[in-house]
């Protein structure tokens, strides 16, 4: 059954108030947590079968190390159902704890939406096709994994997935706040991690909590300020 | 002996679930030390094999476990391997997502929203140049890379569109290369 179906992927609140719809879609996240977060109406606007298709989808047909940037593509820039704020601070979160990416990132956008059992059919819908596609293909890879045209439209897909990788990169990198410390943080990740290649633990390890403690005070200044 | 495969299989992979910070690429010369090396349960060469397939199929990375898991104990040991290396891990996400939601107003949380976003941004470019890197891309593929942003950016196209899309021209181009050649 397509998820269109779902009686309760579209309620009364969404339908018959546009401004639900168009506030989540913002990337305003001033005006999120009154909308979305105490507002009960505005929350079930995604139906377990709609959040399960979608999923589905996702864990079936995208490849390479760039699920994630898939699941930004369609949750927030397609769907609108979470904001581009919430979005990343969950993946960051998602990359930086144990598991596969697309998994937790999964988890957290189930989580978010529709609570623990959102969680488990957003993971469950993110895992289950892509097991029965590797058992598959582990079948057949014997018979035609010698052909030069499988590599070269693996290729292909792999490009592709980079290429969804620096859409995202590109629309969170616009929305950091402007100022030296932020960017000095994010381009020294980047080239101590992509450039040099150091491993991605350590540095992590040193570069959170750093750049966790400068917005901390910053933060606090800016109130005794106030 | 089939339940000691078994257990085994969630023996391996069960730990390395917790340790896999990092996503799934962090995780896998471990695996392939600890089942090719430590435990003997495939050889060097298939375990090339089996990463050349998980590499070429859809969703985590990961599920290179499905295949080793059942390279030793058949479906029943795929989905052992699959369960051991997803569980764990996502108890530890669903408990830190949990209290991450919960707490949108605290003063900390906004903290680390805010410290995190730039350590976000730099991981994300700098995964993009080790896959890059890792696949050799040629122009083809810096091309390809280029016009599936430049599409994203400008237009709604879907996900699925884009994929099939993408399949379809380097289908249409291998068969154009082999009749010319």
């Amino acid at each position: 059954m397509p998820p269109e179906f779902d009686p309760a992927a579209q309620p009364a609140a969404a339908q018959s108030d546009p401004a639900v719809r168009s506030v989540v879609t913002e990337s305003d996240a001033a005006a999120r947590p009154v909308s979305a977060e105490s507002d009960p109406a505005a929350r079930p606007a995604v139906g377990l079968l709609q959040l399960l298709g979608t999923f589905v989808r996702l864990g079936a047909m995208t490849f390479g190390g760039s699920v994630q940037s898939w699941v930004h593509r369609e949750v927030v820039e397609r769907r609108g159902w979470i904001d581009n704020k919430a979005f990343l601070s969950g993946l960051t979160v998602a990359q930086v704890l144990p598991g596969a990416n697309p998994v937790n990132i999964a988890l957290y956008v189930g989580l978010k939406l529709r609570g623990g059992i959102g969680a488990a059919v957003a993971v469950v819908g993110m895992v289950v096709p892509a097991f029965c596609v590797i058992l598959c293909l582990g079948y057949f890879y014997r018979g035609y994994g010698h052909l030069a045209v499988v590599h070269f439209v693996l290729a292909g897909l792999a490009a592709s997935g980079v290429g969804a990788t620096l859409t995202m990169g590109i629309k969170v990198a616009r929305r950091l706040p402007r100022n030296v410390v932020t960017a000095l943080i994010a381009v020294s990740v980047f080239f101590v991690v992509g450039v040099l290649r150091w491993p991605m633990i350590p540095v992590v390890a040193v570069a959170i909590p750093t750049s966790i403690a400068v917005a901390f005070f910053a933060n606090r200044r800016a109130v005794d300020v106030r | 002996m089939s339940a000691n495969r078994l257990l085994g299989l969630i023996l391996v992979f069960s730990p390395l679930s917790i340790l896999s910070i990092g996503g799934g690429q962090a995780t896998i010369p471990e695996i392939q030390h600890q089942t090719v090396m430590v435990h003997g349960w495939l050889t060097n060469d298939e375990f090339a094999d089996l990463f050349a397939i998980a590499r070429a199929a859809p969703g985590p990375s990961t599920l290179i476990v499905a295949l080793i898991g059942w390279q030793v104990a058949g479906f029943l040991g795929a989905l052992a391997a699959t369960f051991a290396i997803f569980v764990p891990s996502s108890i530890v996400m669903y408990a830190a997502s949990s209290w991450w939601l919960r707490n949108e107003q605290s003063a900390i949380r906004k903290a680390i929203e805010q410290g995190l976003a730039p350590v976000a941004v730099g991981l994300i470019f700098a995964g993009m140049v080790i896959v890059l890197r890792a696949a050799h891309a040629g122009a083809l593929a810096l091309g390809t890379t280029a016009a599936v942003c430049f599409v994203q950016s400008t237009t709604k196209v879907s996900t699925y569109g884009i994929v099939g899309a993408v399949a379809g021209s380097y289908l249409l181009l291998f068969a154009l290369l082999h009749y010319m050649a």
